[in-house]
C-alpha cells in the first residue's frame, strides 16, 4: 500500500513504502526521520529528498559524481564505526543543492554528503581534502566552453 | 546556561554516559576529550552550524521544478541503486 503525503511542494504524492529511507539521526540541524527520493523527471540529474513526516521539508539533491569528477567521501573513524561502514559497502552518495535563478549560482554542499544504503540514510561530515560547502555545481560541466549566459556550448 | 568551573584532568558528565574531560588548557585554547556512546554525534559547533544553514538554504528552494535545460552532467556516473518515486511537478 502506498504512503500518501500532502507535500507543500508537490501536492498529493504517493510513496512506494519500499523506497522509504530511514534517517536515524535526521539531517544535520534539520531533523526528519523518514525520507523518500522524488523526481518529476527521471532524466534529470536532480532528485528531491522529501521528508515523509514533515510535508514541508524537501531538499534537492544530486549524485556529486555527475558534476565533480574527482569527488571523494572520507569518513572519520568515529563515523565509520558508528555507521558500520567500510570500503566494501556499496553506498549511494548524494549532495544537497542550493538552487538559484542563475545556473552559475547553483551550489552543492560537498562537505556534508548524504550516504544511503540498505534503506538507511546518514548525513556525514566529509573529511576528504578540497571539499567545499558551496561548490559551484556547474563549474566543471560547463567548463571553458560556457558562454557569458552560462549556457554550455 | 549552566556554568561549571573545571581544572585540567577533571570531567563533566552529561546524563549517564557522556563524559567530557578537560585534557589541556593553554592560553586561549582548551583541549577537550569526549567519551560518549557511538550513537551520539559530536560536531565542532561552527561545522554543525554551516551544514545546518546549507540544509536550510537547500530546503528553501521555491517551487517544485528545477531547470530542465542543463549542461550535460559528466558521463560515467555510478548507476543509482536507490529507487525514487516519480511525481508530477506542481504548477
Amino acid at each position: 500500500m502506498a504512503l500518501a503525503i500532502e507535500s507543500t511542494r508537490f501536492g498529493h504524492v504517493e510513496i512506494d513504502p519500499d523506497t522509504v529511507i530511514e534517517f536515524p539521526d535526521g539531517l544535520i540541524g534539520l531533523g526528519g526521520s523518514r525520507f523518500a527520493l522524488l523526481t518529476s523527471d527521471p532524466d534529470s540529474p536532480f532528485l528531491w529528498l522529501h521528508c515523509i513526516d514533515d510535508p514541508s521539508l524537501s531538499l534537492p539533491v544530486t549524485d556529486p559524481h555527475r558534476f565533480f569528477s574527482n569527488y571523494q567521501v572520507e569518513l572519520n573513524d568515529e563515523d565509520a564505526e558508528r555507521l558500520g561502514l567500510d570500503d566494501a559497502t556499496p553506498v549511494d552518495v548524494y549532495v544537497t543543492i542550493v538552487a538559484s535563478a542563475e545556473l552559475s549560482e547553483f551550489t552543492a554542499n560537498q562537505k556534508a554528503p548524504i550516504l544511503i544504503w540498505g534503506g538507511q540514510g546518514h548525513q556525514i561530515i566529509n573529511q576528504a581534502a578540497d571539499t567545499h560547502l558551496r561548490a559551484p555545481l556547474f563549474a566543471e560541466v560547463m567548463g571553458a566552453g560556457a558562454d557569458a549566459d552560462g549556457n554550455a556550448s | 546556561m549552566l556554568n561549571i568551573t573545571r581544572r585540567r584532568g577533571e570531567r563533566v558528565v552529561l546524563g549517564d554516559d557522556v563524559f567530557i574531560s578537560v585534557l589541556e588548557v593553554s592560553g586561549q585554547t582548551v583541549r577537550l576529550g569526549i567519551d560518549a556512546p557511538r550513537s551520539v554525534r559530536v560536531y565542532r559547533e561552527e561545522i554543525w552550524l554551516e551544514v545546518k544553514r546549507e540544509n536550510e538554504a537547500a530546503a528553501h528552494a521555491t517551487g517544485s521544478a528545477l531547470p530542465a535545460d542543463l549542461p550535460a552532467p559528466l558521463k560515467g556516473a555510478d548507476s543509482e541503486a536507490t529507487r525514487s518515486n516519480v511525481v508530477k511537478p506542481q504548477q
